[in-house]
């Protein structure tokens, strides 16, 4: 009696989505903190050339990618919201609305990146520039990995495949873009901004 | 043993620890020369004591692996294997070949045996860990795809399971990476570049992948645990493997020539490089204690858990000492890597190739399950000889490193290599002291297959004798 | 159920993740090798220098030596040795006169190499010691 109860109220399982996700994300989020590490450090011997190149990025660009991101992330809530009333149509909707976001980033990114080839500035130009450049193109894989993600999620979300009972997908693939806007939030403003 | 191909795994792990036996006798012999440095002087000089050593260990742990692929997949993909007499064929081979290789370096000057084997044409002479004439590498091909082949095909025809397709993607992954050893460009620093590009990426890579899907396999056979909780962690442990040591292959490219931003990119990843082994150690402990049966094999249980363990110490934490690059930075090229890669290499790959031996061995000769009880005491008290040894030699040789880093890089009166390494010759001679005790634990190892081969199987513990 | 789907997840991962740092391993290794020609001393490697690479590998020096810190631990650091020695023929000369026949000291052979070989291997060293290994080794020892 209690087991066929348990199974239509489809409890919340925290945390959401599955265990193995949660320790990837825990390896990914250390990789990052150990690369934003290496950059304070690195930093620490060089901070007149950080503070001077560091002018040289384009700002503006960076705060609409950062909107776009945390505008992405909260489509992926509502499309999990969707989902666990069973709206499959709803939810993939919301997710395509945000790989529309995750394509603004990527189309932002790539011209900052062709600005900065067109003037010949590559990882050996200095420690500056090649933890800028190692910074956001790690993150900017990242964020071709979570779209790769949210778009294999959003087609099977189209197909029927999640209901409000099972759709741990949904919520291990948000994670993923979460965690990827979170180490934005913590990359911009010390690349960027910071000095 | 459930299917007659498997059968063809024999022959491969006799050759395995036959060759076993002749690396140590050599290293026995390189180990002496640090001492005693005109030892069997100009007969066997040190180089090509070293490429025999080394040669000898490679060898026969790729007829540990091959081995091990013959008696694991057919079980797996629950059918016979597609061309026993082509295992049979290709054993005798890759036996002759390096046989004739290894012969080559003992009996002419390795100039010689270049200009002999036309190194010339295509030359792959010379490097390191490569120094099998280029005839021979392509024989090393011709086994390696026929290999391929024999498994890859009885894989596909019969059940995939996830233990099969890993082994099967780090076997492949082995084959594709040696095809670098062809590459040997005037360019030094293109040279290097590449050359780690089959040695990274084998021990730090693929081979992991190996590894893992044994160990899964003996887990699931001894333990009973469910396959499905063993083979998911499997997938997670072999991410972390590929996800940390594709980048991590960065740590050998701090001082070669290549950009200085290895230094960062290598720190960072090769840093994290510990923790699919510390998964593996985790994860093999935990199966055991929710193992569902008492497998009466009590000595490939035991080895099981020593890999993971001394995997995670030789290759994890040694190799974490001196990964950093401000470390690595008066580390490099001294006896601290000396300790790491035998701890590593003994830890990882010999002590996986002597679990699943271990495990498969009685049933290739005919047991039930295991081997008589007093083979396995023996076989347990090798595994403790030789690892308790190796751990000494590590210990001696990271004495060594130390000891030589200070005096050689750190101190402000740095000494020359020669006079450095007179000054540490104590941790030279109880490393030697160390190499003999191991000598004595693979002597009893290789007792252990006699000694109460004639006795009744030991029972499962808790096991009643009518069951 | 969940445990299948589990797997499949961890499935994912490892396929993701290693193409994803395959494909940035590539992505750095094409970087390398446009920063390669500024670094590697490449304008260097004469006839001689390639015959010189020739000569060592045909006599395993790699089998006691290390070259750039890779190598066997038995016999110095040759990567900088052009540097310790002072000159080529001061290379060419302690070559020459190997073995010292020190009793218990570690060996040399004697390689019997050609004037032309021994200048070869000579002006490899030179080439080699003249590459950016990022202030490697940390002194003039090896």
């Amino acid at each position: 009696m209690t087991y066929a109860l348990a199974s239509a109220v489809a409890p919340r399982r925290y945390p959401p989505g599955d265990l193995a996700i949660w320790i990837f994300i825990l390896a990914e989020l250390s990789v990052f903190a150990a690369f934003f590490a290496a950059y304070a450090f690195g930093r620490l011997g060089q901070v007149e050339l950080f503070n001077a190149y560091q002018q040289t990025l384009d700002r503006r660009s960076a705060l609409i990618n950062t909107l776009a991101l945390i505008t992405g992330s909260y489509f992926v809530v509502r499309a999990t919201a969707a989902i666990r009333e069973d709206d499959s149509r709803g939810c993939f909707d919301w997710l395509l609305a945000a790989l529309g976001m995750g394509t603004l980033f990527v189309v932002l990114k790539s011209a900052e990146y062709a600005h900065h080839l067109g003037e010949g500035i590559h990882l050996g130009t200095n420690r500056f520039y090649m933890f800028y450049l190692s910074l956001t193109f790690f993150h900017f894989m990242h964020v071709l990995m979570g779209m790769v993600i949210l778009a294999a999620v959003a087609l099977k979300a189209r197909r029927g495949g999640y209901s409000a009972a099972e759709h741990t997908g949904v919520e291990t693939g948000g994670a993923y873009w979460h965690m990827v806007d979170l180490v934005w939030l913590i990359l911009f403003p010390l690349v960027y901004v910071m000095r | 043993m459930q299917y007659k191909s498997q059968a063809v795994a024999k022959p491969y792990f006799i050759a395995a620890i036959g060759l076993f036996v002749g690396q140590i006798l050599f290293g026995l012999i390189i180990g002496l020369q640090y001492v005693v440095g005109d030892f069997l002087f100009p007969e066997i000089p040190f180089n090509v004591g070293r490429m025999v050593h080394t040669n000898l260990l490679i060898v026969w742990l790729l007829f540990g692996f091959m081995g091990a692929a013959y008696y694991m997949v057919p079980e797996e993909s629950e059918r016979e294997l597609v061309a026993p007499w082509l295992a049979h064929l290709m054993f005798w081979i890759f036996l002759v070949a390096g046989a004739l290789t290894v012969l080559g370096y003992l009996m002419v000057p390795y100039a010689k045996l270049a200009e002999l084997t036309q190194n010339t044409v295509l030359p792959t002479m010379g490097r390191e860990f490569l120094e099998q004439p280029t005839i021979t590498k392509i024989g090393i091909v011709i086994v390696a795809l026929a290999f391929l082949f024999n498994v890859g095909l009885t894989v596909l025809m019969g059940r995939k399971t996830v233990v099969n397709l890993v082994l099967l993607l780090g076997l492949l992954g082995l084959a594709v990476f040696f095809l670098f050893s062809f590459y040997n460009p005037d360019n030094l620093v293109l040279d290097k570049y590449y050359w780690w590009w089959v040695v990274h990426l084998w021990v730090e890579g693929v081979w992991e992948l190996i590894l893992g899907s044994i160990l899964a396999f003996v887990l699931i056979k001894t333990t009973g645990v469910d396959r499905e909780v063993i083979e998911k962690w499997l997938y997670v442990i072999i991410a972390m493997t590929l996800i940390t040591g594709i980048i991590g292959t960065g740590h050998h490219y701090y001082w070669i020539g290549t950009p200085e931003y290895w230094q960062w990119w290598g720190s960072i990843f090769s840093a994290m490089e510990p923790i699919p082994f510390f998964m593996m150690t985790v994860f093999a402990f935990n199966m055991v204690n929710r193992r569902r049966r008492n497998h009466p094999n009590k000595a490939a249980m035991l080895w099981a858990l020593g890999t993971a363990v001394m995997a995670f110490l030789g290759a994890g934490v040694w190799g974490f000492l001196h990964t950093l690059a401000p470390v690595n930075y008066y580390t490099h090229g001294t006896q601290i890597t000396a300790a790491h890669g035998h701890m590593a290499f003994y830890g990882a790959y010999v002590m996986i190739n002597l679990t699943i031996i271990s495990y498969a061995m009685p049933l290739l000769r005919g047991r039930k399950a295991a081997n008589s009880e007093r083979s396995q005491v023996l076989e347990m008290w090798s595994f403790w000889l030789m690892t308790v040894a190796m751990v000494f030699i590590t210990l001696f040789l990271t004495g060594a490193g130390v000891l030589q880093v200070w005096l050689q890089r750190y101190t402000a009166t740095p000494q020359p290599f020669m006079a450095v390494q007179d000054q540490i010759a104590l941790f030279y001679w109880l490393r030697e002291i160390a190499g003999v005790v191991f000598l004595a634990g693979l002597v009893t190892y290789i007792a252990s297959f006699f000694v109460g081969s004639k006795e009744p199987e030991a029972a499962a513990e808790g096991a009643s004798a009518t069951a | 159920m969940s445990q299948t789907f589990t797997k499949a997840m961890a499935r994912n991962i490892f396929y993701g993740g290693s193409v994803f740092f395959f494909l940035l391993f590539l992505a750095l290794t094409f970087d390398t090798s446009r920063a390669l020609p500024g670094r590697d001393n490449r304008a260097a490697i004469t006839e001689k220098v390639a015959r010189g690479k020739q000569v060592w590998e045909h006599n395993n020096c790699i089998g006691c030596h290390t070259l750039l810190g890779e190598g066997a631990y038995f016999a110095p650091e040759l990567g900088n040795v052009y540097k310790r020695f002072g000159s080529k023929e001061a290379i060419i000369a302690w070559i020459k006169a190997q073995p010292t026949g020190a009793a218990g000291r570690r060996q040399m052979p004697q390689f019997n190499l050609s004037e032309g070989d021994l200048d070869a291997v000579a002006e490899f060293l030179k080439y080699a010691s003249e590459i950016n290994a990022a202030k490697w080794p940390p002194n003039i020892n090896g």
